[in-house]
């Protein structure tokens, strides 16, 4: 998954917009607005990034989550989880009770 | 002249905990456990049910206080997890309903011969008196005031002993329920197998890396921590991890759908398992990490035909109650065993502590016995008939949305805010509330049953994942309300709320069902779930137009529940009206159904 390029990501976050809103793929443009022009609200935004999971492998920092807008950001905040999944970087919580 | 306060007949993990309990809440009470075994006994294989969820882990964990032992020497259990679909087929190709984070409130996988070693223990450091090594041969069982008498045999011979209290703590014995001809049968029919190997099975090892989207799904890699369903047509196999390093495998099949003469021996199991869990049965042989096979690498293969059964009473002012397995036994698709375990404890525990502290009250004893036995029967009819719901994802999705809620509520609730502590007529008025909730469940199951009669496709997996609960979504408020607590009027304003709420996810079924149907078998749908206008569903109009709405706008139109529902279970395409297939199924319109060989189910009066 890390070596996806940055069309393949816009083409899986398209994917993924349109199949769970029922959205004109050719409607979803970099550039349109999450809340506005694509008209989600904060539940669907959440619905998003529980399926985006699937491709990163990771749970989202939901601060980082929260300052999203556009279709680009979002492509971008894939982009840098793949990174971090790269990396190994440590995820934003660990909900499993220690033992 | 009585010996002792209190007899508990059986010292497995129902006796043991009520007498821990017993020692706990009434500190003077007298207390003897009669048990047949003797320590050591076996860690892994000692008994099966292993499986505890959230009302039986609150039991353990709170109200006998035992979380910290608990949570060092057992495993954290990461809900229940259910593959659904072809069991031949590859098991990625499956829906999975499990829950998407580890779930909030605790439930564990217990090793139960390591859990009762330790509450025997208990029992003695508490002071109770546990007698090894007996034989209970005889009961007399008084009314009113007179004591009961009990004979058993140990080492030393017979001795006779007198009490105020008799548990009856025995197991599939009834020693009491035999007794007094309590024992009823059950609408469940079903049997079960099962071993226990060396190792660790994981779910994860059963799909091939390459299924990299069904790996990513699983962030912490957990999945395995679960207790893992395979679900086929008629038919669930168990996977369930151990802190000793075994790993429990069963088998539950439909009367209907399977024999138990085709599983009811080991190498009968294992043709079985070949024939319809091939994925499983590979690994099982394959000899990683010291698995090996049903065959010569199992332990303590077991099994229990038509294991399900009810009574009339769990519970009497005459002082005498049965607990765990010797009142009633239900299914353990959904881990329920150590559930009402635990409320059986928990009602005789506060009865014989009224009696001890001369607050004897027959009126409670008689509310806390309608609420326990009517809550058995609701289980059971949740638990019957549900073989062609087990390989589609679709309806038992459905099912699993509306069964956590329905558990969550009613039954998790009045357990965990303690209702059961309350007086009579308190206990009274949850009642009238438990009525509610039992007949719409009934419906909801009718609703179920007549989908899956119809249902024209073998598998169904709209959403390839099903979050058990999903977030955010009404079973997941459902779910963390178990651990804030309540007192009484609020829980009672809460559960008001949840009638509401259940309501509206029982009216979803409906329509789910009838898209999933479409319109020429929505009329013989709705006869066969005896649909009626007067049922207490949110029929609303204005949720039917809201349905026809373009996409925003419909989902504006649309209440919470409805898009939980359909964020969580997908929405079937359909060119009919909602307004329209509801008609056909209310009988309103003509049927163009032409009745099949399909047999149709049978619909139990609520």
């Amino acid at each position: 998954m890390a070596d996806l390029s940055n069309e393949q990501i816009h083409e899986k976050v398209v994917e993924i917009l349109s199949d769970s809103f029922e959205l004109d793929p050719a409607s979803i443009q970099p550039e349109s607005t999450l809340y506005e022009e694509l008209d989600l609200d904060s539940i669907d935004a959440v619905d998003i990034f529980v399926q985006l999971r699937d491709i990163t492998g990771r749970r989202p920092d939901p601060e980082k989550a929260k300052e999203i807008r556009t279709v680009a950001e979002l492509c971008a905040f894939v982009r840098a989880e793949l990174v971090a999944a790269e990396r190994g970087e440590p995820e934003p919580e660990t909900p499993l009770p220690a033992q | 002249m009585v010996d002792t306060d209190v007899v508990i007949c059986g010292g497995g993990l129902a006796g043991l905990s009520l007498a821990v309990q017993i020692k706990a809440r009434t500190p003077d009470a007298r207390v003897v456990v009669l048990e047949r075994t003797r320590r050591p006994l076996p860690e892994a294989t000692h008994k099966v049910g292993e499986s505890s969820v959230e009302l039986a882990s609150h039991y353990y964990g709170e109200v006998l206080g035992l979380k910290s032992m608990i949570e060092e020497q057992h495993l954290f259990k990461n809900g229940l997890r259910f593959h659904v679909g072809d069991g031949r087929g590859p098991l990625e190709d499956r829906a999975e309903i499990g829950p998407a984070e580890f779930p909030i409130a605790p439930s564990y996988q217990l090793d139960r011969g390591r859990f009762e070693n330790r509450l025997r223990e208990l029992c003695e450091e508490r002071g109770v008196d546990l007698r090894e090594g007996v034989l209970v041969r005889k009961l007399q069982i008084a009314g009113g005031e007179a004591p009961h008498r009990i004979v058993y045999r140990s080492d030393e011979g017979e001795t006779t002993i007198q009490t105020r209290w008799l548990v009856d703590a025995s197991g599939r014995a009834r020693l009491i329920l035999k007794e007094l001809d309590l024992r009823r049968p059950s609408p469940n029919r079903q049997s079960a197998a099962w071993f226990r190997v060396k190792g660790r099975i994981k779910v994860d090892e059963l799909v091939p890396a390459s299924a990299d989207a069904w790996h990513k799904r699983d962030v912490d890699d957990t999945r395995w921590l679960s207790t893992v369903h395979l679900m086929g047509r008629g038919y669930w196999v168990w996977l369930i991890p151990l802190a000793s390093g075994y790993t429990s495998v069963g088998v539950v099949a439909d009367h209907r759908h399977h024999r138990f003469s085709d599983f009811h021996k080991p190498e009968r199991f294992d043709a079985w398992l070949a024939e319809h869990e091939p994925v499983l049965h590979a690994r099982l042989h394959d000899g990683r990490d010291g698995v090996s096979g049903v065959l010569g690498g199992a332990e303590d293969f077991g099994v229990r035909p038509d294991y399900s059964y009810l009574c009339e009473r769990m519970i009497s002012p005459d002082r005498w109650a049965c607990v765990g397995e010797a009142a009633a036994f239900v299914d353990p698709l959904y881990s329920l065993g150590g559930d009402f375990l635990a409320m059986s404890n928990c009602y005789a525990a506060r009865a014989i502590d009224d009696d001890l502290r001369d607050r004897h009250d027959p009126a409670a004893i008689e509310e806390l016995n309608a609420v326990w036995v009517q809550l058995a029967q609701d289980a059971a009819r949740t638990l019957s008939r549900n073989g062609a719901m087990f390989a589609h994802g679709d309806i038992f999705g459905a099912k699993l949305w509306w069964d956590f809620f329905n558990y969550w509520a009613f039954m998790t609730t009045h357990f965990v805010q303690r209702i059961w502590e309350q007086d009579a007529a308190t206990l009274r008025r949850f009642r009238r509330l438990q009525d509610r909730f039992y007949l719409l469940n009934h419906r909801a199951q009718s609703l179920l049953e007549a989908w899956a009669e119809l249902e024209p496709r073998a598998h169904g997996n709209t959403k390839p994942f099903v979050g058990l609960p999903s977030f955010p979504s009404v079973l997941l408020d459902q779910h963390e309300a178990i651990l804030k607590p309540l007192d009484p009027e609020a829980t009672f304003a809460k559960l008001e709320a949840d009638y509401v709420t259940g309501r509206a996810l029982v009216s979803e079924i409906l329509w789910h069902a009838l898209r999933a149907l479409g319109p020429e078998r929505a009329a013989e749908f709705g006869r066969l779930a005896g649909l009626d206008p007067t049922w207490d569903l949110d029929l609303d109009p204005a949720r039917v137009s809201a349905d026809a709405l373009p996409r925003r706008q419909r989902r504006d139109a649309l209440g919470r529940v409805a898009r939980d529902m359909e964020r969580a279970l997908g929405r079937l395409p359909t060119d009919t009206p909602l307004a329209e297939l509801l008609e056909r199924a209310l009988g309103v319109c003509e049927s163009t159904f032409t009745p099949s060989e399909t047999s149709p189910s049978r619909v139990v009066g609520a």
